[in-house]
């Protein structure tokens, strides 16, 4: 117990002095630098200034934080970085995102004058006598390391001054960090032509990585005192920036010590900030970074910026927001409430139909109800004859023949009422395959009384086999019923009184027509037939035909009025035929 | 001269109702016809026998009650006896009016329809009777002239020849050869004989 609280003890203390040791000796301080040849290189490129910094400011521990543009900005945006060392274009989108400032410009004290040091080389294979100015880009691949890489985009304004668009005008070819992928690019004709940095090919060639003469720099212009080829107007070299919350002092301290540094060969110095004008005329020609509509910039940023805007393009979102919410709350509440009366209407159509039926139904009742009577006439005369014979002491066998139409003449019964009971039925069926020949000649049965009561007889020819429909079979009696009352009707108050109704299929139709010889329809009358409450009966609920138009209609067929040939007004419909011949 | 046998002719267009009602008066006895029509009631019609016609009101085509009509237009000694699905009120008072035995609502009641028929057949063997003797008389008078005839008429009322021959303004000799012709054509040698000629009948 008291070994482990000795260690415990132990550990705690060495943990608060060691915190306290460092906390007074030295202060961290975090310089991102851009790596366009990776991290070795660019430590290799700023060592001496890290050097310098750490020999002149010791109260301080400077650590190198080496990544592509897109890394230091999120380091930065995430307050990890207090400086960067990065070529102009960062620095300038740096500037606008993040209020970034630029403390000094690099300074080569052999090489170019700070404000004219980086541009950016555009080459081929020497082999490629045809590839002469930029103009001859047109149709060619080109290859950069990638497209906001600030050689690159010093390229793209030449060439597109020279009248070729490269996004659209030349397939690019981004090949990624390090710049040396470009070349090799080129080298291995996976490119015709390569966008490198200036002075890389150079340096290139100082490695012994490139021949002499291997490749030839194109649309070539004065590089001043810059001692490379270069195919671009040259920009100011790469500052040192501080980032908005930098301590002041701390940053007075490095630009001092930035200034008062004595490079050695080959070695960077530091000399006073450029403006980076050049470079803002470059990226506003191109449209680029803080100059890109709306691309680069963050949503926090610009929202602040503008937030009249914002205010009015929120309260547009939110108008837009609720007007979505709003429409699809319509547009359910609509769908409901056509779904509510579509069914309503379904209903309608039912009872209505069952009205009509119910109407057609008590229409031929009277007639039905003697067709009825005449079966149960002949049942009660037979038992009687039978019941005379057996007292007479006839053969009991003489009587079979009675006694069985005794039970034809109940079944017949039987028949009428199930036809009237179906025929009334309210529950609609769905349409399913029948045999129409069945309700058909149910159809006439139901109405035959009717006829011959008014002196009618109806002539109907219903073939005894018919293709097969897809219908509701009640519906189907319902229309014929209904035309074949109307026709009684027309020719009620005339002497020659003749109905005849034609049922044939064809290929693909059922036609079924009903015709009489009245007098024929009033042109009025004619135009108004189908309209429902329509009627030019005294009794008539006007409702029959415009039913009955509809139930054909919904059966994918059609009912027409005219005048046939030998002057009958036939109404006639048809209706599809099940396509594969099915089974009943 | 041996009576002729009564016949049911029973005229419905249901042919189950047809046959019933034939079954029902073959069980007592009576011979029957069965027609589909009015029309192949007429064509089959024999107006020598005592007969009774069962008829539906309704028909297709020529109705029962126009059947009846046409049915005394020819003379016929059938008894009608209707029968109906319904009762129709008027139908049943112009059958009646007619000369209808009855109007029997269907179902019926067999007994009914059987002394309907019953009553039917005997209305109809008096008809044939009466029928018997106008025959015969029309065949007695057929032989005389138109003038004979009214002579005959003058004689059987008592008149003497003289007051005969200022009825027909003619002479009383002419008047005596019209006497001398009936007489002969009668067969008979006396006025009192020619009278009981004229007058008889056969069931007398």
């Amino acid at each position: 117990m008291g070994m482990v609280s000795r260690i415990l003890a132990a550990l705690l203390a060495s943990l608060c002095l060691f915190g306290a040791a460092r906390a007074e000796t030295q202060k961290d301080v975090h310089i991102g630098v851009l790596a366009f040849r990776g991290a070795e290189e660019a430590e290799r490129t700023w060592q001496s200034t890290f050097d310098h910094l750490g020999r002149t400011l010791p109260q301080y521990r400077f650590h190198l934080v080496s990544g592509t543009a897109a890394f230091l900005t999120a380091a930065v945006a995430a307050h990890r970085l207090d400086f960067l060392i990065t070529n102009p274009g960062h620095y300038l989108e740096l500037k606008v995102d993040y209020s970034a400032s630029a403390l000094a410009t690099e300074q080569d004290l052999e090489g170019p004058t700070p404000s004219e040091a980086v541009g950016a080389a555009v080459f081929v294979l020497d082999d490629h006598p045809e590839i002469q100015s930029l103009a001859d880009l047109r149709n060619l691949r080109v290859a950069a390391v990638a497209p906001d890489a600030f050689g690159y985009r010093a390229a793209l304004r030449e060439i597109m001054e020279r009248g070729v668009d490269p996004e659209r005008d030349t397939k690019q070819v981004f090949v990624g960090f390090p710049v040396d992928e470009v070349m090799r690019a080129v080298r291995d004709r996976r490119a015709d032509a390569g966008i490198i940095r200036s002075c890389a090919l150079e340096k290139l060639l100082a490695e012994g990585a490139i021949q002499k003469d291997e490749f030839r720099v194109i649309g070539r212009r004065p590089s001043g005192a810059l001692n490379c080829q270069v195919s671009t107007r040259l920009y100011p070299g790469w500052p040192f920036v501080k980032v908005a919350q930098t301590p002041a002092p701390l940053a007075r301290q490095i630009a001092q010590a930035l200034f008062g540094m004595q490079p050695g060969q080959d070695e960077k110095a530091w000399t006073q900030p450029d403006a980076y004008g050049s470079v803002q005329d470059l990226y506003r020609t191109l449209k680029v970074g803080p100059y890109a509509p709306f691309t680069r910039l963050g949503l926090a940023d610009f929202v602040v910026e503008h937030r009249y805007i914002a205010a009015l393009i929120g309260l547009g979102l939110i108008w837009w927001l609720t007007h979505v919410v709003r429409v699809s709350y319509l547009v359910r509440k609509r769908t409901h409430e056509l779904q509510l009366a579509h069914e309503a209407a379904r209903q309608r159509g039912e009872q209505m139909e069952h009205t009509v039926r119910l109407s057609l139904m008590g229409e031929m009742a009277s007639s039905l109800a003697h067709e009825i009577n005449q079966p149960l006439a002949a049942i009660l005369t037979y038992a009687r004859g039978c019941e005379r014979r057996i007292e007479s002491g006839a053969d009991p066998a003489s009587l079979r023949d009675a006694v069985q139409r005794i039970a034809v003449q109940a079944e017949r019964a039987g028949d009428i009422v199930r036809r009237m009971k179906d025929f009334v039925r309210k529950n609609p069926a769905p349409q399913v395959p029948i045999d129409p020949a069945a309700a058909l000649h149910d159809a006439v049965a139901l109405f035959e009384p009717t006829a011959t009561a008014a002196g009618v007889i109806v002539e109907s020819e219903i073939p005894d086999t018919l293709p097969a429909i897809r219908a509701d079979r009640l519906q189907l009696e319902e229309v014929v019923i209904n035309l074949l009352q109307n026709a009684l009707e027309a020719i009620s108050a005339q002497d020659d009184k003749q109905i005849i109704m034609r049922v044939r299929g064809d290929r693909d139709r059922l036609h079924i027509s009903v015709a009489d010889n009245g007098p024929g329809l009033a042109p009025e009358a004619r135009e108004h037939l189908f309209d429902p409450f329509y009627t030019t009966k005294k009794n008539g609920l006007g409702l029959g035909l415009s039913l009955s138009r509809t139930i054909v209609e919904a059966h994918g067929g059609r009912l027409l009025v005219e005048t046939d040939p030998a002057g009958m007004t036939n109404f006639r419909f048809y209706l599809p035929l099940i396509e594969e011949p099915a089974r009943v | 001269m041996s009576e002729p046998t009564p016949i049911i002719y029973i005229v419905d267009d249901d042919p189950a109702v047809r046959d019933a009602v034939g079954f029902l008066v073959s069980s007592v006895g009576y011979p029957f016809e069965a027609c589909a029509s009015g029309a192949e009631l007429l064509q089959r019609l024999d107006n020598a026998r005592p007969a009774c016609v069962v008829l539906d009101v309704r028909l297709p085509g020529v109705s029962g009650l126009e059947i009846q009509r046409e049915l005394q237009n020819r003379n016929s000694i059938a008894g009608v006896v209707f029968i109906t699905g319904h009762g129709d009120v008027p139908k049943a008072v112009r059958a009646m009016r007619h000369g209808a035995i009855d109007f029997l609502e269907k179902p019926f009641d067999d007994q009914v329809l059987l002394d309907r028929i019953s009553d039917a057949l005997q209305a109809s063997k008096i008809a044939l009777t009466k029928q018997g003797r106008r025959e015969h008389m029309e065949r007695k008078l057929g032989a005389l002239t138109e003038r004979e005839r009214e002579v005959l008429a003058l004689v059987i009322a008592g008149k003497t020849s003289k007051a005969i021959a200022a009825d027909l303004d003619i002479s009383a000799k002419t008047v005596e050869n019209h006497r001398h012709n009936l007489m002969a054509k009668a067969g008979v040698g006396s006025v009192a004989q020619l009278i009981s000629w004229a007058t008889e009948t056969p069931d007398a």
